[in-house]
């Protein structure tokens, strides 16, 4: 059952008992997929909605000559593409993670967007914080120094993450590798490798081993210029994290990408 | 000219009389004149209003603290800038007049009262919303991935096929009432960089921009050099087929 996007839409403005299961009778049965399969295939017709239950996934676009843009990180509860109930999709979703997936028939959907209007109110209300994330995404790759880049897209997730419950204290699993943040900053991957680095020797972030660990919040956001107003969560979820009791990082390893 | 909001939103579906009325009452009763360069609403402000740029050209943008802006979506005629705004508490990013604009600031209220009485134009109305989430992705592939003169060539490509899609070209020409600032800010480049992709354009004979006029002369080549594709634009099935001749190279 679709608990996460119930609980996603929740955040945003509490669904009724009725809207609950209005979204659960939608859903067909959960399937699991590994990491790495492709979830949307860009260009694919289909007449469902793929709603992500539980793991994490990446949008991504791709020019001909095989250069690849990340668009975004999909957290559970996300729809991955609710453009098909209206266009078709001009994008491609990948499993980063296993992830646990149901599939919403796209007429289901458009019907509870006319005869349901508060789902229909948290369905906009999803899109309008997508197109705000990646208006941020535009500024960083547009404005802002790689070393700033790399530091807003860590809080970010790291924010993220936490809004669904899946940070432990200051450290989230986010298995992204680092030609996957390359890709999404911009950037290439001997740029990427640097600024990691650079963040881990400013106490400020170390990202190894499929996990994000956060030293120095106040650092990493003054770093990124990160002001998490733009994912317009309730205002306690994005609250900094507590401090970290002293400095945890491990020392020795670097991540393989 | 026809309403190009209601031109825009027949791209999607065709509307019946009492809807294109109600929407011509809309975009007649709460007109509003910028200036150019005039904000219309600012970030951090709560949205009250849904804007219809009904002539002219506008922006949103969002600054850095240090004053630097980037330009993250235009507005060209017709352009509806978020239908269901209001939902959110504050604004994720300012929007401004670029040229003289006249917009429709319709309150949120009168906005949900039309859509109320015509339910099928919320099925338009997502439709426009997702068209725009569709060009911000490809912004980002733009921004992040194309160098500087793939990047103008695609906004470029882009603006001249959005123009005619509301019947705002001429032949091969358009208004396209931006600075080399502007385009410098929607681009992620620097001015001196801007300036030297359009003389690099115009150069190779594809384009030439003055005076706030556009000619594209050799669209097949230009949409070559960019890797345009317009898929992202989502036009209906007549116009995509009108796309698809002026791209092809003959």
């Amino acid at each position: 059952m679709p608990g996460r996007l119930v609980e996603n839409l929740e955040r945003h403005g509490a669904l009724s008992a009725d809207e609950r299961l209005a979204i659960e009778a939608m859903a067909g049965a959960a399937r699991l997929v590994p990491a790495g399969a492709e979830l949307v295939g860009d260009g694919e017709a289909s007449a469902d909605c793929l709603l992500l239950l539980d793991g994490q996934a990446f949008r991504h676009k791709t020019l001909p000559d095989g250069r690849r843009q990340i668009l975004g990180f999909h957290t559970p509860g996300d729809v991955l593409d609710l453009q098909r109930l209206f266009l078709g999709v001009d994008y491609g979703v990948t499993a980063l993670t296993s992830c646990r997936v149901a599939a919403v028939p796209g007429s289901k959907l458009t019907e509870a967007l006319i005869e349901h209007p508060r789902l229909a109110h948290a369905l906009w209300r999803m899109s309008l914080v997508e197109a705000s994330i990646q208006r941020e995404w535009m500024v960083g790759m547009g404005r802002k120094s790689a070393y700033a880049r790399v530091a807003h897209l860590l809080c970010e997730m790291f924010i993220r993450l936490r809004a669904c419950g899946l940070t432990n204290g200051e450290r989230c699993r986010f298995p992204a590798t680092q030609a996957h943040l390359a890709d999404a900053v911009g950037l290439s991957q001997v740029h990427l490798n640097r600024v990691l680095q650079q963040l881990r020797s400013a106490r400020l972030a170390a990202f190894r081993a499929r996990e994000l660990l956060i030293m120095d919040w106040t650092g990493l956001a003054a770093a990124g210029d990160f002001d998490g107003q733009y994912l317009h969560l309730p205002a306690r979820t994005v609250a900094p994290p507590p401090p970290a009791q002293g400095p945890t990082a491990r020392t020795g390893r670097t991540t393989q990408a | 000219m026809g309403n190009p909001v209601i031109r825009r939103l027949e791209h999607f579906l065709p509307l019946d009389e009492a809807e294109k009325a109600a929407l011509s009452d809309l975009t007649t009763d709460y007109v509003r004149e910028l200036a150019p360069r005039e904000d219309l609403v600012l970030e951090g402000e709560p949205p009250r209003y849904v804007n219809l740029v009904l002539d002219g050209c506008a922006c949103r943008y969002k600054m850095l603290e240090d004053g630097r802006r980037q330009i993250v979506a235009f507005f060209v005629p017709g352009d509806l800038c978020d239908a269901r705004v209001f939902i959110l508490k504050a604004m994720d990013h300012s929007i401004a007049a670029i040229a003289q604009t006249r917009v429709a600031q319709v309150p949120a209220e009168r906005f949900i009262a039309l859509t109320d009485r015509f339910p099928r134009l919320t099925r338009a109305l997502w439709w426009n919303t997702l068209v725009h989430e569709a060009i911000a992705r490809e912004w980002i592939l733009n921004i992040g991935q194309r160098s500087a003169l793939e990047r103008m060539a695609n906004l470029l490509c882009e603006l001249f096929m959005r123009l005619r899609a509301v019947d705002m070209t001429r032949g091969e020409a358009c208004d396209l009432p931006l600075t080399q600032a502007d385009l410098g800010e929607a681009l992620g480049i620097s001015t001196v960089h801007v300036n030297r992709t359009l003389q690099t354009l115009r150069a190779e004979g594809l384009i030439s921009f003055k005076g706030g006029v556009l000619e594209v002369h050799d669209l097949p080549a230009l949409a070559d050099l960019a890797m345009f594709n317009p898929n992202y634009l989502h036009l209906e099935r007549g116009e995509a087929a009108g796309v698809a001749r002026l791209l092809a190279t003959t």
